[in-house]
């Protein structure tokens, strides 16, 4: 599997580099405009794996080819670069804007926020391309918003793959994962081991 | 569960008045919006529901997405009908109030109440659409009220724009016998999933069906056993509480009238004694006793005092009610006249029988032929019999 990079790959094996999908939260990813819902999650997949669309790509509403993806990870990441695979005929982006930890952004925010940062893309249809980050402002990434506001010239942007080089620390941002409300308190949901008969305590 | 924040966007435009929807169109909304916030909030209690009008001097948000049932009904009080729709404006309004909501985990929906004719066209209608779709809004619409031509197109136009999925739904209602919230209980507005909505549809449409066959105050006696004997209890005291109001008001003018005779005054209350007590109302009670206490004393006392006296404190009784009843008027002037001649005049017309008994009869809660009152007479007559003794046997003794 050739890397397609300048360097030769035997001394490492690149796929390592992108390895960031595996810390994606990717339940909690969410994409607007996206025209089949949930398809957004088929784009985070290993490396190696980036040119095979076979489990289906995101692709925006017919006519607009905004795009707006929220990914959440499970431990806060540095992240060193971004690759973006786009789709043929002008379907792909051109250009890309990201924020960094903001929950709730829809595309009136997108357009009038300041992007921590910008790139313009250009037609990356084997992922061979990387855009480099400024890496001091995206040292403890929680959560990123990539926003896609425009392509070249097709009547929808289509993205099949995109990854994240950087390294994952074991910190997690939000210190909560679960929280169960009770509106009414119920006894029943609150048995101690007295009350449901007691359990036999183990000696081994 | 779907958690989801909703905005209701309410039709309060002049169109409302009409009267095709039982009661009037506007209060058929009402019932719908306050079951829609019923469902919501019972299928997932962190589910938000607002309230914007889109007609009146503007589209204004009553209430911004709050899962408290209580606020959402206060605010539906006192809206004021005027005015024309504007569709377009409530509902980006209500898209920007979704914007805002505090639990950004919320899915957003708007439901859209389409009473009065829509005068944007179908190409800004269709734009407003994909912006919905584009923000993930789901979008749902009630036609109802005024059947334009253009109006289903219109809104199923935008329909097919917003929708994502199966997610928006439009449900047309056209007037009829039925009432607004009970036919959008059965439309995918309420039954969404098929579940949690459709508990709370379910017991809705039993309450509405209950209503229908005739369970007593609406509420299901097995459904709440408690409830009902509390509505019941309740009717049946204001029934009670409204009949001794009643009572003491047809006393409070027979006092008024009846003042001219004591004796009849006397009747009256002492017929009103036995109903009272017999009513349920202590407190009526107790103060029908104290004034009839005195009212009896004031009698007795009269009766025991000399005649003259006696018949002098009759004249002026007499002269006081003389105002309120002309025909007594004539009467008294003409006892009055002959009173120089003859004192015993005044007692001569009150021991008439069928004089007194005919005035009886005028005051109203008086039943003359009450033994009581019966008594009563004879006992008055008694007492002319005796005067007529003491003049002469001058006085009429008619029994």
């Amino acid at each position: 599997m050739a890397c397609m990079h300048d360097h030769s790959c035997e001394d490492h094996d690149c796929s390592s580099n992108w390895s960031l999908y595996k810390h994606i939260d990717l339940s909690k990813v969410s994409a607007l405009n996206e025209a089949v819902p949930g398809s957004v999650k088929s784009v985070f997949k290993a490396w190696e794996q980036r040119l095979n669309s076979s489990e289906g790509h995101l692709e925006s509403n017919d006519g607009d080819p905004e795009l707006l993806v929220f990914i959440p990870f499970t431990s806060d990441v540095k992240i060193k670069s971004i690759s973006v695979v786009g789709g043929a005929d002008g379907t792909s982006p051109s250009k890309l804007r990201v924020f960094i930890n903001r929950e709730g952004i829809d595309f009136s925010d997108a357009q009038s926020m300041q992007a921590v940062q910008e790139w313009d893309l250009v037609e990356n249809l084997n992922g061979a391309l990387e855009y480099q980050t400024r890496y001091s402002k995206f040292q403890s990434v929680g959560n990123i918003t990539l926003h896609f506001p425009d392509n070249f010239g097709g009547d929808t942007t289509q993205i099949h793959y995109i990854g994240f080089k950087g390294e994952a620390t074991q910190l997690k941002r939000d210190v909560v994962a679960t929280i169960v409300y009770e509106l009414m308190p119920n006894p029943s949901d609150h048995k101690t081991k007295a009350e449901s008969g007691g359990g036999l305590s183990h000696i081994e | 569960m779907v958690l989801e924040a909703t905005m209701i966007c309410i039709d309060n435009s002049e169109w409302m008045r009409n009267g095709d929807y039982a009661p009037n169109r506007f209060q058929a909304q009402a019932d719908a919006v306050n079951i829609i916030c019923g469902a919501k909030t019972q299928s997932n209690p962190e589910n938000t529901v607002g309230v914007l009008t889109m007609a009146g001097k503007g589209v204004r948000v009553l209430v911004t997405p709050t899962s408290d049932l209580g606020k959402i009904l206060a605010c539906m009080h006192g809206l004021e009908i005027g005015g024309e729709m504007n569709l377009a404006a409530g509902i980006q309004v209500a898209q920007l109030a979704l914007k805002h909501r505090q639990n950004k985990k919320q899915q957003q929906r708007i439901i859209v109440f389409a009473g009065s004719p829509i005068k944007h066209d179908k190409k800004m209608l269709e734009m407003i659409g994909r912006k919905l779709k584009k923000n993930s809004v789901a979008l749902d619409i009630v036609d109802f009220g005024e059947e334009d031509d253009g109006k289903p197109e219109k809104l199923e136009a935008l329909l097919s724009a917003v929708n994502n999925n199966d997610t928006s739904h439009i449900v047309h209602v056209p007037a009829g016998p039925n009432a607004l919230s009970d036919v959008l209980i059965n439309t995918p507005i309420f039954t969404r999933d098929g579940e949690g909505g459709s508990g709370f549809a379910a017991a809705a449409a039993a309450a509405a069906a209950g209503g229908v066959s005739g369970f007593d105050f609406g509420v299901d006696p097995n459904l709440d056993p408690e409830l009902a004997l509390a509505l019941r209890v309740s009717m049946e005291e204001e029934r009670a509480r409204q009949e001794a109001a009643a009572k003491k008001a047809a006393e409070e003018a027979a006092k008024e009238k009846g003042g001219e005779q004591q004796p009849a005054s006397q009747d009256t209350t002492m017929t009103e004694g036995p109903s009272a007590s017999a009513s349920e109302a202590e407190n009526k009670k107790d103060d029908l006793m104290d004034d009839e206490n005195a009212l009896l004393q004031r009698a007795l006392a009269m009766s025991m005092d000399d005649t003259t006296s006696s018949h002098d404190v009759r004249d002026t009784d007499m002269s006081e009610a003389a105002a309120d009843d002309p025909d007594l008027q004539l009467a008294l002037q003409l006892s009055v006249q002959d009173s120089a001649k003859e004192g015993n005049d005044v007692s001569k017309l009150l021991a008439d029988q069928s004089f007194v008994s005919s005035i009886l009869a005028t005051l109203p809660g008086v039943d003359p032929n009450d033994p009581s009152v019966k008594d009563l007479l004879a006992s008055m007559q008694n007492q002319s019999e005796k005067k007529d003794e003491d003049k002469g046997p001058d006085g009429d003794e008619k029994k």
